[in-house]
C-alpha cells in the first residue's frame, strides 16, 4: 500500500488553515481601522464561530463523508480508514481532529511522524486507525 | 514493512525536514524580534508544568544554527543527533537530488524493530533530561 507523505499531508493542513489564517488578517485590518472595542469583540466572536464552522464543515463533514478536505483535495490525497479503505464518516473525522491534542502536547512532535512511521501515521491516525493515501 | 515516500528513505525524511528547520532557527531570533512572537510554547508544559521530551528545541535548533554549541546541548542535546544525521545523510540527499542514488531498499522487521526501541530509549533519556533541567529530578 502507498501513502501519502510528509509533505503532502503538511500542505493540505495548511490549506485547510489559510482560510482562518486570511480571515484573522482581515479582522487585524478592520480592528486597526475601526478602533472600538465592543466592535473588536463582535468581530472577534463572528470570527471565531466562522472558523469552527469552516473547521468541522470542510474538516469533519466534508472529509469524514469523502475522504477529502479542501487541502487534500488540492494535494490529491485523500483520508480512510485503515480495515476498510473507505472515508471515516463525519462524528469519527470530527473525534480524529480532537485527537491531534495527542499530537500536539508532546511539542508538536505527533505531527512529524510521517516522517518516518512505516504507515505515515500521526499519533491521531494510529489512535483512530486511520491512513492518508494518495487519492 | 517500510514503505517508502516517493524513493526517499526514512533518514533523508528527517534530514531533509531537519535542513528545514535549520534554515528556520537562522532566521528565527530576527522572525522573534520584529513580529514580538513568542515563539511555540509545549503545550505539555503550558498546562501541567512538566516538560516533554522534546522541550528546548526550539532553543537548541537556534542555538546550533548560530554555532552556540553549548547553549544547543543544554537546552535539548537530541539535536546534536539529528544534525549529525543530516551531515551524514547530506551527500546521499545530493545523489539522490542529481538522481545518481539507488532507490532505498527496506529494512527488515527487525531493524525496525531494534531502531525504535533504540529510538525509544533516546527518547526516555531525553525527557529524563528535560525533567533534569526544569528541576523535577
Amino acid at each position: 500500500m502507498n501513502y501519502a507523505n510528509w509533505g503532502q499531508r503538511a500542505g493540505a493542513f495548511l490549506i485547510d488553515y489559510a482560510p482562518i489564517i486570511a480571515g484573522w488578517f482581515v479582522l487585524f485590518i478592520l480592528d486597526l481601522i475601526i478602533r472600538s472595542a465592543a466592535f473588536a469583540l463582535i468581530l472577534w466572536l463572528l470570527f471565531s464561530l466562522g472558523s469552527l464552522g469552516w473547521w468541522i464543515y470542510n474538516r469533519a463533514i466534508t472529509m469524514g463523508n469523502t475522504g477529502q478536505s479542501l487541502g487534500k483535495r488540492v494535494v490529491g490525497i485523500k483520508l480512510v480508514s485503515e480495515a476498510t479503505g473507505q472515508p471515516i464518516g463525519a462524528g469519527m473525522a470530527f473525534v480524529r481532529d480532537l485527537a491531534h491534542i495527542v499530537d500536539s502536547i508532546i511539542c508538536y512532535v505527533g505531527w512529524l511522524f510521517p516522517l518516518w512511521d512505516a504507515k505515515a501515521q500521526t499519533l491521531a491516525d494510529k489512535i483512530m486507525t486511520t491512513v492518508v493515501v494518495p487519492a | 514493512m517500510l514503505v517508502l515516500q516517493r524513493g526517499y528513505s526514512v533518514p533523508e525524511n528527517v534530514s531533509m525536514f531537519a535542513a528545514g528547520a535549520a534554515a528556520v532557527g537562522l532566521v528565527y531570533p530576527a522572525l522573534m524580534a520584529h513580529t514580538g512572537g513568542q515563539g511555540l510554547p509545549c503545550p505539555l508544559r503550558t498546562l501541567t508544568g512538566v516538560p516533554c521530551p522534546f522541550c528546548g528545541m526550539t532553543t537548541a535548533t537556534v542555538a546550533i544554527t548560530h554555532g552556540d554549541w553549548r547553549a544547543a546541548a543544554a537546552a535539548n542535546p537530541l539535536v546534536y543527533l539529528i544534525a549529525a544525521l543530516l551531515v551524514c545523510t547530506a551527500p546521499v540527499l545530493v545523489a539522490r537530488a542529481a538522481g545518481r542514488a539507488p532507490a532505498p531498499r527496506p529494512w527488515s522487521d527487525a531493524a525496525r524493530r531494534r531502531t525504535g526501541w533504540a529510538m525509544g530509549c533516546l527518547v526516555a533519556l531525553s525527557w529524563l533530561f528535560q525533567l533534569h533541567r526544569f528541576g523535577f529530578l
